[in-house]
Parts: structure tokens; sequence; C-alpha cells
């Protein structure tokens, strides 16, 4: 029924529609971020970070049928990229255009299509199993290259990446410092702490540790162990093959955004003021009122919408039915003229880009990309949403953005009082999506939205295959 | 010794058999003809339990056996030479033989195998090669073997002519129809190539659009002129 | 040229624990047509099993014996409890509810025994031996190793090819439907399947653990050692895992000792996708039915 309709609607229609909507949900979201705590804000650009990769798991895991254990490596390119294009080139090549970030998302997209299709070539050529087992090792295999290269890619320690600046573009770090050193009211500035313009590129722990002054009102310690994104813990440097768990908020350290109210605070910089006792600090960081979450989660927001877009055209068109036509029987495809493999290898193109351009915005909301960040415990993270929100779906895959970076709130909130150990705590959201994953897969294959769709559809009278 | 009562299958809407009645009785071979898509193969895996039937009975030794599992038949000496020679090709043949009777004691185990063999003597010379080596005339007689390795009461016979030369088969029937007599084994034979089932059966049933359409001595069917024309082609 | 010979000998042991990992994988390929992503996570769980009974009585045998029957069990249980119930059709799900089951085992051993990398304490000397003027890099633990791999793997060849169990297990491998004909109660053989292969897992990961340390998370790296040696064995074939296993053990020895361990993880992922290209079928199998 449904493709008959869409066959016979004109598809510029479809496209205006999918843009009105697209355009509500994006300025609901704008007003959404503007008029929230902060605190909130990093949690939404994290949703939105994260259903900007799940649309492409949409894609390839449910509608094409390719389970991908390789999604979080994809992202790691596409950081990378982003990373090593801010950080490397002033101008565009050959164009010669002034660069900003814009051009490095533009080229993590890039990066992506072409990881995409050299994988997907490979993909395309294999079935179940042999394909988890491939992106398996690429999840594994990914992050461990960024070893092989320390001079270029930061090794196991990974890269700083530029902060963002009030007007709204990049900056070197040492202008945002330097701006919030020039405002903090009444917090010794040490000068020690300013350090040098061109040495923030490939900022390292040990510089931290030279930039802060012992004698300035913030020990070193603090910088180190409170709210610093350049900790072991936070990224599991150093051991990224052992200790690959699902990323929890303490891999990336939104945990530290939160109670330390942001992730370039005043302590990053060594200006001094204490955010978690002084949660006006962050206006005082930075002049015109510049609020970094607000800044990370619109630009999150922005880049999800296009994708959604994208993913919508796609997912909708010719091309949804023709992804889903391969995966319920390749053979019936390929007799009516479709090419598996094509379609198969699309499916991973789409979902690399994506998945780059996801990573390209993790990489600036984390202002860090390192292998620990980006290892199995992400891909995992990315097949554990998708599945949970519903393989099929759009809906689902936002759906599964928020319960991956709600749960683990949940559960620290009901743990939270109760003085519970702190390894059962920590473990206690990958159980439960663990077990979460097994359950919904036997009892309601279709997730989140597949379910409730096949309840609408009972009370209406249809019936459908819970993933079609 | 095997019959079924009013015995219905169906497969979502499709009705595969429409209350079957049908008896297989001991010492002889019973024939069931029928073209293409006429129920034969479904009416054999119900028979054996691959299947489990809507309605109706199927009795073995007037026992109700219908809707037990493949394996529990099996041990109760009902025994299915499945469609298109059954054998398992990455075991050699003894070892297909041997799966044959594995729930039985060793030393029973090996009377049925000495019977095997000297009714199939070719697999004795091959019994330590893999079965995929072996022709397809064969495999068939491993796959009958095998089933004979359970020392059945009833033996099932799937289109055992599937794929052969006639020569071949014709040999292949006439050792089964002997054996049925000597060792008063039931044998219930499925075929679509009439005239060999016919030969060496001695009752004939006719299937066609899951339901019993003629049934009578071997003779009478083959000599049934209408009957050929509309049902069996021929 | 010494180098060499070294880093060879080095790889045998931990190639042996990855062929353990692969015939795991490969029994429960074998007799469920499934790759169980969850295997080396049930061996995590089993080793720290046996850690936790050594720790308190000294005796590593005993713990090994303990883990040996709790992969088992774990074999089991996670084969009524998510793999009967998924559905055939949905071959995706399946794949998806073993990394669950992966996720759900590695978190649990994290609440009960923590995150941090625990030692393993070898019943024999783990350290080089001294032979011929210079010191070898085998160590009597490492002879422990290869014997008890070479044990296992002669005891399953017996139990596969000489048993009425071991003809019963093959044939519902090979094809259920003639099994059953045959008296076979198949579903009993998958049990045992599922049993054997977690045994098998808790063996090596009991062996691998005093080489290294043990974490929740510090079999993942194995998982894919052992897929890799498993697919390019032919996903079916016994022989086939426990030849690349070692092969994938002394590639990666060669690989760490000439550059560093860190590229361990990419010379498999470039194995397995060489293979998967030029052999899609494994070196040893022969069943073409890896693409659709």
């Amino acid at each position: 029924m449904n493709n008959v309709k869409n066959l016979r609607t004109f598809p510029g229609n479809r496209i205006i529609w999918h843009a009105v909507i697209v355009g509500i949900v994006w300025l609901l979201l704008l007003l959404l971020n503007n008029n929230i705590d902060p605190l909130y804000s990093s949690y939404l650009a994290l949703v939105a970070m994260y259903a900007t990769a799940m649309f492409g798991m949409t894609i390839l895991v449910g509608l094409s049928g390719q389970v991908s254990l390789g999604n979080g490596a994809l992202m790691a390119v596409g950081g990378y990229v982003f990373a090593l294009t801010s950080m490397n080139w002033q101008t565009v090549p050959i164009i010669g255009w002034q660069w900003n970030a814009v051009w490095s998302m533009v080229f993590s997209g890039l990066g992506g299509i072409l990881i995409g299709g050299i994988v997907g070539g490979l993909a395309a050529r294999l079935r179940g199993p042999y394909l988890a087992g491939l992106t398996l090792g690429l999840a594994v295999g990914v992050p461990a290259i960024t070893n092989r290269f320390p001079e270029l890619l930061g090794g196991e320690n990974g890269l700083m990446l530029s902060v963002p600046y009030p007007a709204g573009g990049y900056a070197a770090l040492d202008s945002a410092l330097g701006s919030s050193s020039d405002s903090s009211s009444g917090a010794t500035v040490d000068p020690n702490s300013a350090v040098e313009e061109d040495q923030y590129a490939e900022l390292d722990l040990s510089e931290f540790e030279q930039g802060a002054n012992p004698d300035a009102d913030l020990a070193p310690e603090d910088l180190l162990t409170d709210g610093d994104l350049l900790t072991e813990e936070d990224f599991g440097v150093g051991d990224q093959l052992t200790d690959g768990d699902l990323l929890t908020e303490e891999d990336f350290g939104v945990g530290d955004q939160l109670t330390d109210g942001d992730l370039l605070t005043d302590e990053d910089f060594g200006t001094g003021t204490d955010l978690a006792v002084d949660p006006t600090g962050i206006t005082d960081a930075f002049d015109s009122g510049f609020i970094i979450e607000r800044w990370q989660a619109s630009m999150a927001i922005a880049v999800a919408c296009l994708v959604a877009f994208a993913a919508l055209n796609l997912v909708r068109g010719r091309q949804g039915r023709v992804w889903k036509a391969v995966r319920d029987d390749p053979v019936a495809a390929a007799v009516v003229g479709i090419s598996p493999s094509g379609s198969k290898i699309s499916a991973f193109v789409v979902s690399s880009l994506f998945a780059a351009l996801a990573g390209a915005v993790f990489a600036q909301i984390l202002s860090f990309i390192g292998p620990g960040a980006f290892g199995l415990g992400l891909s995992l993270s990315l097949l554990v949403g998708i599945v949970l929100g519903g393989r099929s779906s759009l809906l689902g895959a936002i759906l599964g953005a928020l319960l991956l970076v709600w749960l683990p709130e949940l559960v620290d909130g009901l743990s939270g009082d109760r003085g519970w150990p702190e390894q059962i705590t920590n473990n206690a959201p990958n159980l439960l999506y663990g077990l979460l994953v097994v359950a919904v897969v036997l009892a309601a294959p279709g997730g989140v939205t597949g379910t409730v769709r096949a309840w609408v559809d009972k009370a209406r009278g249809k019936t459908r295959s819970p993933l079609s | 010794m095997l019959e079924t009562v009013d015995l219905c299958v169906s497969f979502g809407a499709v009705k595969a058999l429409s209350g079957m009645n049908l008896t297989v009785p001991r010492g002889e071979v019973t024939a069931v003809i029928g073209a293409n898509g006429a129920g034969k193969s479904t009416l054999m895996r119900t028979l054996a339990g691959l299947v489990t039937p809507q309605s109706g009975q199927v009795l073995f030794d007037g026992k109700s056996i219908a809707g037990n599992k493949p394996e529990d038949i099996v041990r109760t000496g009902l025994a299915l030479v499945p469609e298109g020679r059954s054998t398992i090709p990455e075991l050699t043949v003894e070892e297909n033989l041997r799966l044959g009777g594995l729930w039985r004691d060793r030393s029973e185990r090996g009377a049925s195998k000495n019977l095997v063999f000297d009714l199939f003597p070719i697999l004795g010379e091959r019994a330590s090669m893999r079965a995929d080596t072996l022709s397809g005339g064969e495999r068939q007689q491993l796959a009958i073997g095998r089933a004979l390795m359970s020392d059945p009461k009833c033996l099932l016979l799937d289109e055992p002519s599937l794929g052969l030369a006639p020569l071949i088969v014709t040999q292949i029937l006439e050792l089964v129809s002997r054996l049925a007599k000597e060792t008063n084994l039931a044998v219930l034979l499925v075929e679509q190539n009439a005239v060999t089932a016919l030969r060496v059966a001695t009752t004939g049933v006719v299937l066609n659009l899951g339901e019993v359409v003629k049934s009578g001595s071997a003779y009478e069917i083959s000599s049934d002129e209408e009957l050929r024309h509309a049902y069996l082609g021929y | 040229m010494t180098n060499f010979i070294d880093y060879l000998l080095g790889g045998f042991s931990n190639g042996a624990v990855i062929a353990l990992m692969a015939l795991a994988l490969v029994l429960v390929w074998r007799s469920t047509r499934m790759v169980n992503f969850a295997q080396v996570g049930q061996a995590m769980f089993t080793t720290y099993v046996a850690l936790t009974i050594q720790q308190s009585t000294g005796n590593w045998l005993l713990a090994l014996v303990v883990a040996i029957g709790a992969g088992a069990i774990l074999g089991v249980i996670v084969f009524f409890l998510v793999i009967r119930p998924v559905k055939n059709s949905d071959s995706t799900g399946a794949i998806i509810a073993t990394f669950g089951v992966l996720i759900a085992l590695q978190a649990g051993a994290g609440m009960i025994w923590g995150g941090d990398p625990q030692g393993f304490i070898p019943p024999v000397d783990n350290a080089g031996l001294e032979f011929a003027g210079r010191i070898w890099p085998i160590s009597p633990y490492d002879i422990l190793v290869l014997s008890a791999t070479a044990a296992l793997v002669i005891g399953l060849t017996l139990l596969f090819t000489k048993t009425s169990l071991g003809l019963s297990m093959r044939a519902s491998a090979f094809n259920p439907e003639v099994a059953r004909l045959s008296g076979v109660r198949v579903n009993r053989m998958l049990i045992s399947g599922w049993a054997i292969a977690g045994a098998t897992g808790a063996i090596g990961g009991v062996l691998i653990a005093p080489a290294s340390t043990i974490s929740p998370n510090s079999f993942d790296i194995l998982l894919v050692f052992a897929f890799t040696a498993a697919v390019i064995g032919g996903l079916d074939s016994l022989i086939g895992a426990v030849t690349f296993g070692i092969g994938t053990g002394l590639v990666i020895s060669l690989v760490s000792g000439y550059s560093d361990s860190g590229n361990a993880a990419i010379v498999a992922l470039v194995l397995l996708a060489l293979n998967l290209l030029l052999k899609p079928d494994g070196v040893f199998g022969h069943h073409g039915a890896r693409s659709v």
C-alpha cells in the first residue's frame, strides 16, 4: 500500500514535505536548546550526535540487513579527518579560500564516503556472520592504526581540537583562552598558564602539568583529576584494546561536563574559577554570554537535521525500497534488475558518510579525538541503540539515541543515593543494554517503534512484518 | 499395519491433504501415485513426523503416532527414505549406515548391517568411502540401507526413481518388493512414475489434489484407462 | 635469524589458545550454523570463576575443572535462553543477540569482579627455559598450554570420529532432517555442541589468563583473532581452526616482535579481509554458502 502511494506521489512533493518536517523539528530543537540549562544542552548535543550516526545504522542494519560493528570505527575516520584538516590546513586546497570548520566537516564526509566504498565493496561479498566478524575487526583494528602513526594521529593520547569561538566559528585555543582570561572577574590569572599559541595543536598531559603553576589557586591535581578531559580514566588511553566498554558518560566526560559545568572551563585553561562552586563562572569565562554546550548542541542539531533530511528522502524514496528488496530476497531483487551488491555498497557508503559526520561532531563535542573514545564500545553502543529504538525506522534511531544518553543517567539517578559500590553502578547500564538487546531481539524484533507500530496496525486490523 | 484416518494437512491457507484414508498392510508394497502437487510427499512427511497434521489420525500398529517427533517415530519402526537420495555426503558409507541405528543395541545393529550388505553388496565394498563418491543408484541404495538399519516394520519410500536410470530403479524396487514379502515388511512407495511403481506394488492408490481418487489392486489401477488419462498423464 | 626463531617459538602458546577459541567458534557453527560472538565473553566469565577458585583454594587444576564445567553450563544456558528462541528467519537478530550476550557478560563480570586487570598465577613457571647456553622464549607453562591444547584437540577428534555421540553430532550438523529421520535427537546434539564449545572456550580462557591479565574486556582482541582463524580455516573444519589458530598466533608473534604488538589487530584485519576476498570459503571449507 505504502509503496503504491509513494509511487503515485510526485517526488518533489515528498521532498518539500520532508524539508518542512525537518525544518520545524530543527526550529523546535533550537528553541529548546536556547531555553534549557546548559547541562541539558550537552545531553542534547550527544543525542543529536548519536542520532546522526544511527540514521546510518538504520539504513545499514535495518534496511539493508548488514550487521555492522564497524560504524564506531567509521566515526573515528570522520573525527580524525576533522581534527587533521582543522589543525593543519589554513586554506582550502586548490580553491584557496579561508579554512573553517564547515570545510572540515565536508572533508570528514568525503573521508567517510571513501572508506564506506572500500568496506562496502568487501562487505557486499559477505553474508551475515562473516560481515559482522569483518566489521568487528574494523572496530578493533582502526583504533589500533592510530598507534601506528603517533606523530600524525597522536597515538593513544589522541589529538586536541581547536575550540569554538563566541562569534560562531573556530579559533585557535589561545584566543578563547585570552578572552576568558581577560574577562574572568577576580580570578587569579597565572601567566604561566597561558600556553604558547601553536602548542595547543597537540596538547597533552605533560603540557597541562607544565602549564599549571602550583602556586596558582588551582592545584595541579585538580587539573588532572577533576574534570580534565585527558586523564586515563576518561578515555581508556593506553589500553584501548582491553578497555573497550560501551561508552558511558565517564568515557567522554559528560559527567564531568555536568558537574564541572563545562568541557572547556577555566579549569582547563587554568584561569582558576571553580565552576562547580560558582556556576556563573561560565559567563565569566567567556564574554558575550557564549555557552559552549549550547553552541555544541546547535552544531550537532544542525548536522543531525541535515542528515535526517537526506535519510528521510533516501529511506522513503526508491532507494529505501531497493535496500529492503535486496535484504528480503537478493535473488528476486536481482531478477527484477536490482544489483544486490550495488545496493549493499550504497547502504555502506551512506551509512559511512553519516557515521563520519557524526564522528566529526563527536570530536568537536569532546574537543578531542583519540582511539579510546572510538573503540569497539562505541560501535556496540550504536548497535544497541538501533536495536532498542527499532531497527528499520529513522524514528527508532532517534529513540535509540535518546536511550543511549538517558539510560545511564536513569541508572545513575536510581542508584545515586543508595551507596552501591561503584563497580555495580558503573556496569549497570551496560548490563541493562545487553539484556535489553537480547530481550528485544527475542520478543520485539522491531524495537520500540516496530512494536508500537505493530500495536497501531493491530488496532486498525492490519498485519505486517515487524521489520518491514 | 499403518493406517491413516481422515488425515488433513494444510500449509497456511493451502490444503495439502484433505481427509486422507489409507491402509498399508504388511508383506507387500502399496504404491501411492499421482501427479506433481497431489500431496504425495506431504503424506510421507506427515507419516514420518516431519509435518504435523491439522486433524485426523495416523495409526501405526494400532497406536496413534500423529504429532510425534520423527526421532521417536523411527524408533517405533516406521522409517522414511525421503526424496532425493537422502544420504549425508560428508560421512562415509559405513557411518551413514551406522547412523541409521545408533539408538539400537550394538549386536542388533550388526545383524541389520549384515542384512543390508547382503541386500546391497556394493555398499559393503564401498564401506569406508565418503558417500559423495557414490553414484546416484548407489546412494539410493545407501539411503534405503540407512532406513533398514532401524529394523523397520514399515518402510516409506519417497520417489526413489527420481533422477535414476529406469533399469536401476527396477532393480532396486524389485529388491524392496522381495524384502517385503520375505520379511513381512510393510512398504509404502510414493511415485510419480506410475508404471514402475505399479509393477512392483500389490495395491495402488491414486492421489489428486490431496484426496484419494481411487484405490484398488495394482492391476486394476494400471488397466483403468480413464484413470490413467485423467490423473496419471499417460 | 635468531630473532626470527625466537619470535616464532614465542607465538606457539598464544596460537594454541587462539586455536581453542577458534575451535569453540567452529563447534558452535557446526551445531547451529551461527557465529557465537559471545564466545570469548563466556570464556572471560568462566576464567573469572577459575580465578576466584584459584584465589580461594590455590588449586589450579580444580580451578580449571570448575571453569570447564561452568563453560559448558554457560554455553547451554546461552543456547536455551537466547539462541533457541530466536526466530529462524531473523538471522540478523541472532547475530545481534550474541553481541547482546557479550555486552551483558562483560558488564556482569565488571559488576562481580571489578574492571581492574587482575593477574592469574600460572601453575608452573612462566619464565623462558634455559637450554644449550641460552634462554629460549618457551616456558614450562607454554609447554603445559601446548600439551593441554594438543590433548584437547586429539580428544575432540576421537570424540567426533569414533563415538556414537560424535557421529550423531556430525550428522545433526550436516543434515538435521536426515539425522532426525535416523532417530538422532538433534536438539540434544545442538545442546552438546554448545556445551562442548563452552568448555573448550573456558579451557582457552584459563590457559591464556596467566600470560597476560584478565579484565572484562581483555578477551575482545582474542575474539577477532579467533574469528580470523576460524574463518580462514573454513568455519566448518576443526583441523582448519587449529591450524590457522596456531598460524595466527605465529604471525602475531612475528608482527609484534618486528614492529610492536599494537599492530597485531591491524594484521588480523588485513588477513581476514584478504581471505574473505580471495578464498571466501576458507582453506578447509567445502560449503559454498557464504554469499547470498
